[in-house]
């Protein structure tokens, strides 16, 4: 199949970018998306040109490393489904895909489609952790979780940390991301101890590193690869108000 | 004092706030609402309840100013929201669609502080035409009060007050289609089940806002009452 691609190329932070053009034809339709890129590099770098930057890793949907936004959607039209996990047989023969990278002022450009991250290791530096000892690896039952904390804990653990609940939303808002963290951590008992300081610090860390406010547009949801429910950002909400005593 | 400053000016103190004033507002325009429909009842009615309301005094007052100050407070946040936006993507996408599924982004959502603003802008109209208005007086009982029923009957008379008063109702109708659903998430009041329950029944709060706000200026103006 031919697939026709607009991909956005930056040298850098500092030199404004723009869309390029490239056909490919001979698109197999079992390739993933960032296979036939790849194929595209190999052409480019035979050509002596410079390939496309692009972040990938496992690229089995579990690492949070790829970060492509197709035709304005993140990680592509299909729900549920990181980049890395999209096929091209989901598109057809002639299509149009614009390529881009995540836009948001808290995740800066470093170069094509890679943008910087840093920004959610730090908000997880600021509480996405448990630091009391633990001690040795529990006997599985010592410590019981009833159904519904342990199942709740399990979907927010399922956060791959990808960051496309900010790239989809209108306000560039990281609260699905943190919502996830802090609320995974507060089904469980061992998140409890540190519960109040650490959705204090998460959320004002959120807002240092200039996400935006979320105005419950639920984009976030609908993007989410691993299918994080925007419960967690009601669930942060709820946290931080009880977190009340700890708020300087 | 600091602890609640904190607070409110943490992003999530900034939705939980939007999310109060914003309901404390529809709980207002709900009591307005109710109280419109007085009219359909005559002239007695409609001009008792406003005399009624008038006598109340320093309960009035604090209301009025309650109601002004959670006003003042939504516009702010409302309009902080939607700057803090701009600034937080400061390069935009060439090519930018929602995926739909879960997604809550719509007319409605994405209008929200265009639809706000022209509420606020209605507001303002809105007092001028009746609350600072000199009114004729009317006698019912021996007490002498305005008489509201025949200022509402004269400036529905007109098509041009009318169209626009008819239309912002259906603004104020988009407005609340996201904003009581959103209202919930912002203060917590949500879960996977219920969410859904929560958007429908927002959907027709909102639709029977609106239509009951149309009715008085649509029945006044082609003669139905
Ligand atoms: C009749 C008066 C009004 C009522 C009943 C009302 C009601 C509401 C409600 C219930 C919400 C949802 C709150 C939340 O998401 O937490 C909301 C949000 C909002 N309102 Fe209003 N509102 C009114 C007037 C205004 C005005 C005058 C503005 C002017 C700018 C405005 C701007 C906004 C904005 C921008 C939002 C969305 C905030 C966000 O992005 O999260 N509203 N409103
Ligand atoms: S919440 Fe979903 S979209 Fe956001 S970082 Fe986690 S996995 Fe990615
Ligand atoms: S490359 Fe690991 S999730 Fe896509």
């Amino acid at each position: 199949m031919t697939i026709h691609l607009k991909i956005w190329r930056q040298k850098d932070r500092n030199t404004p970018g723009k869309l390029v053009d490239y056909t490919m034809d001979d698109v197999n339709p079992d390739m993933s998306f960032l296979e036939m890129l790849d194929w595209l590099n190999e052409r480019l770098m035979n050509e002596g040109k410079e390939p496309i930057e692009f972040d990938h890793d496992c690229r089995e949907g579990i690492c949070g490393s790829c970060n492509l936004v197709l035709n304005g959607m993140a990680h592509g039209p299909h729900e549920a489904t990181a980049v890395c996990q999209l096929h091209m047989r989901k598109y057809k023969d002639g299509d149009t895909i614009v390529v881009e990278p995540w836009r948001a002022k808290a995740f800066p450009m470093i170069k094509d489609l890679v943008v910087d991250r840093s920004a959610f290791d730090r908000i997880m530096t600021a509480g996405g952790y448990i630091s009391i000892n633990t001690g040795a690896p529990a006997d599985a039952n010592a410590l019981p979780i009833n159904k519904y904390d342990a199942d709740l804990a399990f979907d927010y653990a399922a956060c791959i940390g990808c960051g496309a609940c900010v790239a989809a939303c209108p306000n560039s808002s990281a609260s699905l991301f943190t919502g996830a963290k802090i609320s995974q951590l507060a089904h469980l008992p061992q998140g409890n101890p540190e519960r109040k300081r650490r959705v204090v610090n998460m959320v004002d860390k959120m807002a240092e590193e200039g996400f935006g406010d979320c105005s419950n547009f639920a984009e976030c949801e609908a993007v989410c690869p691993a299918e994080i429910s925007i419960t967690a950002i009601a669930e942060m909400r709820r946290e931080y108000f009880n977190a009340l005593s700890e708020i300087e | 004092m600091s602890k609640a400053a904190t607070f409110l000016k943490s992003q999530v103190g900034r939705k939980i706030a939007t999310g109060v004033t914003g309901i404390g507002l529809v709980l207002f325009i709900i009591v307005h609402l109710l109280g419109n429909l007085a009219y359909f009842a005559g002239p007695e009615a409609i001009n008792t309840y406003s005399y009624t309301l008038h006598q109340m005094g320093p309960i009035l007052w604090v209301v009025r100013l309650g109601l002004l100050a959670f006003f003042v407070y939504h516009v702010w946040l409302g309009i902080s929201i939607w700057l803090e936006k701009r600034r937080a993507r400061p390069e935009g996408y060439s090519v930018y669609a929602s995926r739909g599924g879960a997604s809550r982004q719509n007319w409605s959502s994405r209008s929200m502080v265009v639809t706000g603003i022209l509420l606020l802008i209605f507001v303002f109209t809105h007092l001028y035409t009746f609350a600072f208005h000199d009114f004729a007086t009317a006698i019912h009982d021996g007490v002498e009060m305005h008489d509201v029923h025949q200022r509402l009957t004269e400036v529905f008379q007109n098509p041009v007050y009318t169209i626009y008063y008819v239309v912002i109702m259906v603004l104020l109708g988009m407005h609340l289609r996201h904003g009581v659903w959103s209202a919930f998430q912002s203060l917590g009041w949500m879960s996977r089940k219920s969410n859904p329950i929560i958007y429908s029944i927002a959907f027709v709060l909102a639709v029977i806002i609106a239509l009951g706000f149309i009715g008085l200026p649509i029945s006044i103006y082609f003669g139905l009452v």
